[in-house]
């Protein structure tokens, strides 16, 4: 694993994850599971959207871009969008956003789309807690300005 | 090309158009043509050299050519696609533009070296093709040839890529786009690229640094390919126009295999079948969906 | 400008000896993702270098222009801003076997460089770089340096210019670098080897020069009175304005300055190439255009070649190369070009406008 140039501020490396969650359903359901005291990796940042179909993939790739290790994306499961058909959109766009980012080198599990309703707080708990100690078996991500093949 | 040069003859002395996009002899080799006089209707050609997409004149973002005013636009059948996206998009009126398909049997890879079409000097995009006598047209003309040879290389290219490691594929579009200068030719020879205002040229916010460093050439490749998705027509104009030779052919290729494999959807040439994005179905596939 | 015998063995030797001492060696050789390509590029040993191979696709631009330079770092304080500069001195480096339209493309450079600002960043690299050429034999069809005062066996921009003949190179050593690179190396030149190199120097000017007749010292002026001739509408219809023959061409230099953050208080700030042929290149924030089609952006391109840069600078802002034209995906070819608006320029030299 590489330095992730000076972004640690102790002294073994734990990933930076970003989360771009849905406020109806995502949202509500990570709500719960700090309500009910699931315990849960602390890396994760949350970024709270109206609808998954919100989410652009430039979001993802910026987020690592600018020192994201690991992104979620997560919302609603399909038929239950509160905007209807939100999540129908987004899954097409996510699904090639997928295939493109592995194509392009970039870990299969350092991107992670889940659909977690308002009541699944458990399943919040695991899809952070899984996504952590994925991505912290793969090392940070190098897009990074001074990461790994970054230009001066 | 006699038919050719007849009809285009017809279009322009009679007033229908004001200039027919076809292509033509050049200095070196075959190049676009703009001929607004019937009398140079006879420069028109068409043969295995002429790889140009010229759908690409028809994007509103070419005002030179807008301003001649109405044009018939000479299309092999992939081009026809890209003439239907630009309707589907609604940047061009099906009313506005003529359509002259060529019944095409393919086209070389190297025009400038290569004289005869063989499955390695073909373009690789060419084998299989669904649209050599395209339904998009407003007249068709030629024989249409026989089939074009497959030139196995850019699938072979892409599997290779698919059967690396996700190291080594990172490391190979490592190698790839330290190379982009981001001189964003391949969004300018885009006939698909119409946007007035690019996505990567906005800095409020800035979602792209404009920087020609690594990580901000991915995000820009990354992105425009995204963009592209189940709009490009596999045209390669892009990567003729790259000057650092970049095979963005590659990650075009990838994008539309991946669309088609996902959707059941390829750039179609007609203007009325839905964008795949701009529609859903129940069922798509969520495999990748924890 | 003396003249000495450089054997190949000497060549190789001179390269050696540079190496081992940590000087940056450049030359054209095979492009990893394509070995039918050229490009300069550093190498470790004299083996690495097609020299003489094909004309290498980009120019020497980069090494004095990168694609992109941080220009200074700037870090926000509580009680203020902390700018650090870059460094303006570059390590030394040679250049060896550069084609003379590329030499020639960067001292045309150097003129704006040291205009109204002297660019410190331009010049450090200058000041530390040596230029080798190399008598071009790779000319084709699309090439023009004699057109625009050059030719395959111009020395301007070199230090020195090697001729190859028998046995090794007649050097030309141009400028007090070149001379004190070669003052270890090299031996008399005999009349027979001076008369090799320059029978070999008019057989490369004469393929080129049928090319494209050279450029009147009055096309200048013609472009400067038919600066709304109709032509402009017609001339650049097939153009995309992408932009790809500045990259690639020796002696474009726009640029575009760019400040980026790299965190919440700290950033770079950069200069990225730029082409006038863009339309967002001058686009203002009111969201008017100067130049609205790529007619005028096209005109604007032939205008500050061949035009403006010689009334500021006394010379052509093109080396001849023809990398724009061979590149050029629209099929826009310079040659033909410039060679159909000299033949306006000539028929009606007084003609202005309509």
């Amino acid at each position: 694993m590489s330095d992730d140039g000076g972004h640690r501020a102790d002294h073994t490396w734990s990933p930076r994850v970003v989360a771009f969650v849905c406020n109806w359903c995502t949202y509500t359901g990570a709500d719960l599971a700090g309500t009910s005291r699931l315990k849960m990796d602390p890396n994760v940042r949350v970024i709270k959207l109206p609808c998954s179909s919100r989410v652009n993939p430039l979001f993802i790739i910026k987020a690592f871009e600018r020192g994201a290790d690991g992104v979620i994306v997560s919302g609603c499961h399909t038929g239950d969008c509160h905007f209807s058909t939100g999540n129908y959109h987004a899954r097409r766009r996510f699904a090639i956003l997928h295939d493109l980012l592995q194509f392009m080198g970039v870990e299969e599990d350092r991107v992670t789309f889940a659909w977690v309703s308002a009541s699944e707080g458990n399943k919040w708990q695991q899809v952070v807690n899984e996504t952590t100690a994925r991505v912290q078996l793969l090392g940070p991500c190098g897009m990074l300005p001074g990461a790994k093949g970054g230009a001066e | 090309m006699k038919p050719l040069q007849e009809l285009a003859h017809k279009l322009l002395s009679e007033g229908t158009v004001k200039v027919v996009i076809g292509y033509e002899e050049g200095p070196r080799g075959v190049r676009p043509a703009f001929i607004t006089d019937a009398a140079q209707a006879e420069k028109l050609i068409f043969d295995i050299r002429c790889v140009q997409n010229l759908a690409a004149y028809l994007n509103p973002r070419r005002t030179q050519v807008a301003q001649l005013g109405k044009a018939a636009v000479v299309v092999k059948g992939c081009d026809a696609r890209a003439v239907a996206g630009l309707i589907r998009e609604k940047q061009i009126d099906r009313d506005g533009v003529v359509v002259i398909a060529v019944r095409c049997g393919g086209v070389l890879q190297n025009p400038e070296t290569d004289t005869v079409l063989t499955s390695e000097t073909v373009s690789a995009r060419c084998g299989g093709c669904a649209v050599r006598e395209p339904s998009l047209h407003d007249y068709m003309v030629g024989e249409l040839p026989a089939e074009p040879p497959v030139n196995p290389q850019r699938a072979e290219q892409i599997a290779a890529l698919e059967r690396m490691s996700p190291a080594e594929r990172w490391n190979f579009w490592d190698e790839q786009l330290s190379r982009c200068i981001r001189c964003h030719a391949c969004r300018e020879a885009c006939p698909m690229c119409f946007c007035l205002k690019c996505t990567a040229e906005k800095s409020q916010p800035q979602w792209i640094d404009s920087s020609a460093t690594l990580q901000a050439n991915r995000a820009w490749q990354t992105m425009r390919v995204l963009h592209q998705a189940g709009r490009c027509v596999d045209c390669l104009e892009c990567e003729r126009a790259c000057p650092e030779h970049i095979p963005l052919g590659l990650l075009a290729r990838y994008v539309a295999d991946a669309v088609e494999r996902r959707f059941d959807y390829v750039a179609s040439d007609d203007p009325s079948v839905p964008a795949p994005f701009g529609v859903y179905r129940a069922d798509d596939e969520e495999e990748f969906i924890r | 400008m003396t003249q000495r015998f450089l054997s190949h063995q000497e060549l190789a030797s001179l390269v050696a000896e540079l190496l081992a001492a940590k000087t940056r060696v450049i030359a054209p050789v095979r492009a990893k993702d394509d070995p039918e390509q050229v490009e300069y590029q550093p190498i470790q040993s004299l083996e690495d270098a097609a020299l003489g191979v094909r004309i290498p696709r980009r120019s020497l631009k980069e090494f004095f222009l990168p694609p992109t330079e941080v220009l200074l770092h700037y870090r926000q304080t509580k009680t203020g801003v902390e700018i650090r500069e870059v460094a303006t001195v570059a390590p030394p480096q040679v250049i060896l076997g550069a084609l003379p339209c590329d030499a020639a493309g960067v001292a045309a450079v150097d003129k704006v460089m040291n205009w109204d600002y002297r660019d410190e960043l331009w010049f450090g690299r200058r000041e530390a770089t040596t230029i080798v050429s190399f008598l071009c034999s790779l000319m084709d069809a699309t090439c023009f340096c004699t057109a625009v005062g050059l030719g395959p066996e111009s020395s301007t921009g070199s230090d020195v210019l090697l001729a190859p003949v028998t046995g090794g190179y007649l050097a030309h050593l141009v400028t007090p670098k070149g001379e004190a690179l070669l003052q270890a190396h090299g031996s008399e030149a005999s009349e027979a080897t001076l008369a090799a190199a320059e029978a070999a120097q008019r057989e490369a000017r004469q393929k080129v020069e049928q090319n494209l007749a050279a450029i009147p010292a009055e096309f200048a002026g013609w472009l400067a009175s038919n600066f709304d001739n109709p032509v402009w509408k017609t001339i650049a219809l097939r153009c995309h304005g992408c932009g790809g023959c500045a990259a690639l061409c020796p002696t474009c230099h726009c640029f575009d300055i760019v400040d980026e953050h790299e965190s919440a208080d700290e950033g770079v700030r950069r200069r990225n190439w730029d082409s006038c042929q863009t339309a967002l290149f001058t686009l203002h924030a009111s969201g008017h255009n100067p130049r609205q089609s790529q007619s005028e952006r096209f005109r604007q391109r032939i205008q500050h070649k061949f035009s403006i840069y010689p009334s500021r600078f006394g010379e052509i802002l093109c080396s001849g190369c023809g990398r724009c034209s061979r590149n050029c995906p629209g099929g826009m070819d310079l040659p033909t070009i410039v060679g159909e608006l000299v033949a306006m320029a000539q028929a009606k030299p007084e003609a202005g406008g309509q």
